[in-house]
């Protein structure tokens, strides 16, 4: 096949595929409703942890997760979720709330959506961890 | 005994097919409210990394065939081209898929490049099209030597292996539960490769096949879907990305990170190449036997059942 054919193919049905999937709603972020929900979701990451407390965000796109060992972090990646312990991490102050740099180069970075009031909440939990 | 044989790359033709029936499953799942999950970023990663997959294959693809056009000149056998021969070729290809993509699984050099095609959490047509950018440096090109030395051309054998991937194509579906008995019984289907995608404990490292399903039942790696553990899709740690790039190379770094830390015997930095994903020097990461064991200990009525045993 000519590499132009080839090219215009590949990049009109990644155009197609996009926007159709857009257009339709696929590109809703997850939504954690409740703390069994977090909990269901951090254990399937976690298996060995036990979770002994959990803080979701206003906005359900984010959940502070206090375990055995210390704090993680279970925020929504498209329409499931990550999650990772707060071990080696740097936090930065953004107008929306705050943004976790995790040093780790498959999960870079998770923007947090806070009221004012939550950030300072889970700053605090953050610190104390 | 002659080197220009041609043969058309199939993968470039199958992909008008690949576009139309990923919408075609799409709407499948949009009407019938069944049948899979589809997420904008993450079926665009997937193509991206389809399309990143070809031109790797493009501007890297004379080094292998450089490689295989070498053992061709050497060799002195010559099986022709018949139809018998493609198709004796097509199957022992598809044993040496089978050894490939079981390396691909248990050493972690390999599994490095093979990562990328288990980084989504969805399990749908586009994750089919979720290949490596990097397959060259895992040098698996040599596990093909054998059938060129026995007398298939080269271009019958990347003919082959490129059916190969077609075949694997559909399967990448939830769309389908099973086929005939018949077919399960001796075909790769959507059922056995849904398995194969899981992160669960009970399917870590199971059903690496890919057309002919018998070789996992040949060599002891056949679990089959079961309806009481439903396929969670993804990696063990799962990625927080959507950047192809990130992606592609994700283990890559991870892999240099820990060969190269201080304090380190020889032999150490050389698993953390190439012993199985999970190896760490103190035990403090978890292989998919540790995973599974641990699932034991927790869940001990599974022993003896499918992928427990």
């Amino acid at each position: 096949m000519p590499l132009e054919i080839l090219l215009i193919l590949v990049v009109g049905g990644i155009s197609v595929t996009a926007l159709l999937l857009h257009l339709s709603g696929r590109s809703n972020r997850r939504v954690m409703q409740t703390e069994e929900d977090v909990t269901a979701e951090w254990l399937r990451q976690f298996p060995d942890d036990f979770v002994q407390g959990v803080i979701v965000s206003l906005d359900g796109h984010s959940a502070l997760v206090q375990t055995e060992t210390g704090l993680g972090l279970l925020w929504s990646h498209g329409a499931d979720t990550v999650g990772r312990h707060l071990l080696d991490y740097d936090l930065v102050d953004r107008p929306e709330g705050f943004q976790i740099y995790f040093h780790d180069f498959a999960a870079p970075q998770a923007l947090l959506h806070l009221s004012p009031e939550e950030c300072k909440t889970w700053k605090n939990l953050m610190e104390r961890s | 005994m002659t080197d220009s044989l041609y043969f058309p790359d199939p993968t470039q033709l199958a992909v008008p097919f690949f576009i139309v029936a990923i919408l075609g499953e799409f709407l499948w799942i949009a009407i019938k409210g069944r049948g899979g999950r589809y997420e904008t970023r993450d079926a665009v990663t997937s193509l991206v990394m389809g399309a990143g997959s070809v031109a790797s294959g493009i501007l890297l693809g004379f080094l292998a065939y450089g490689f295989f056009l070498f053992l061709w000149r050497i060799t002195p056998l010559d099986l022709g081209t018949s139809v018998w021969v493609i198709l004796l070729c097509f199957v022992l290809d598809d044993l040496r898929y089978y050894w490939v993509h079981r390396f691909g699984h248990r050493v972690r050099w390999v599994w490095a490049s093979h990562v990328n095609h288990h980084s989504s959490q969805h399990y749908n047509l586009t994750t089919a099209l979720r290949q490596t950018w990097t397959g060259t440096f895992t040098l698996m090109m040599i596990v093909r030597a054998p059938l060129i030395l026995l007398g298939f051309h080269p271009a019958i054998v990347l003919f082959v292996g490129g059916l190969n991937l077609i075949y694997q194509f559909w399967i990448h579906t939830e769309a389908i539960n099973k086929m005939p008995r018949w077919f399960e019984a001796v075909m790769n289907t959507p059922s056995h490769h849904r398995a194969h995608h899981g992160r669960n404990a009970r399917y870590l490292d199971c059903n690496y096949a890919g057309v002919f399903i018998i070789w996992d039942k040949m060599f002891g790696t056949f679990v089959p879907e079961q309806d009481n553990d439903k396929v969670d899709y993804g990696l063990v740690h799962n990625i927080g990305t959507f950047n192809p790039l990130r992606v592609a190379f994700h283990e890559w770094i991870g892999l240099w990170k820990d060969v190269v830390q201080p304090g380190l015997t020889i032999r150490q930095r050389l698993a953390y190449a190439f012993a199985p994903p999970g190896y760490s020097h103190d035990g403090s990461r978890d292989t998919s036997e540790t995973i599974k064991a641990k699932h034991l200990a927790r869940t001990p009525s599974d022993a003896g059942t499918p992928g427990f045993r």
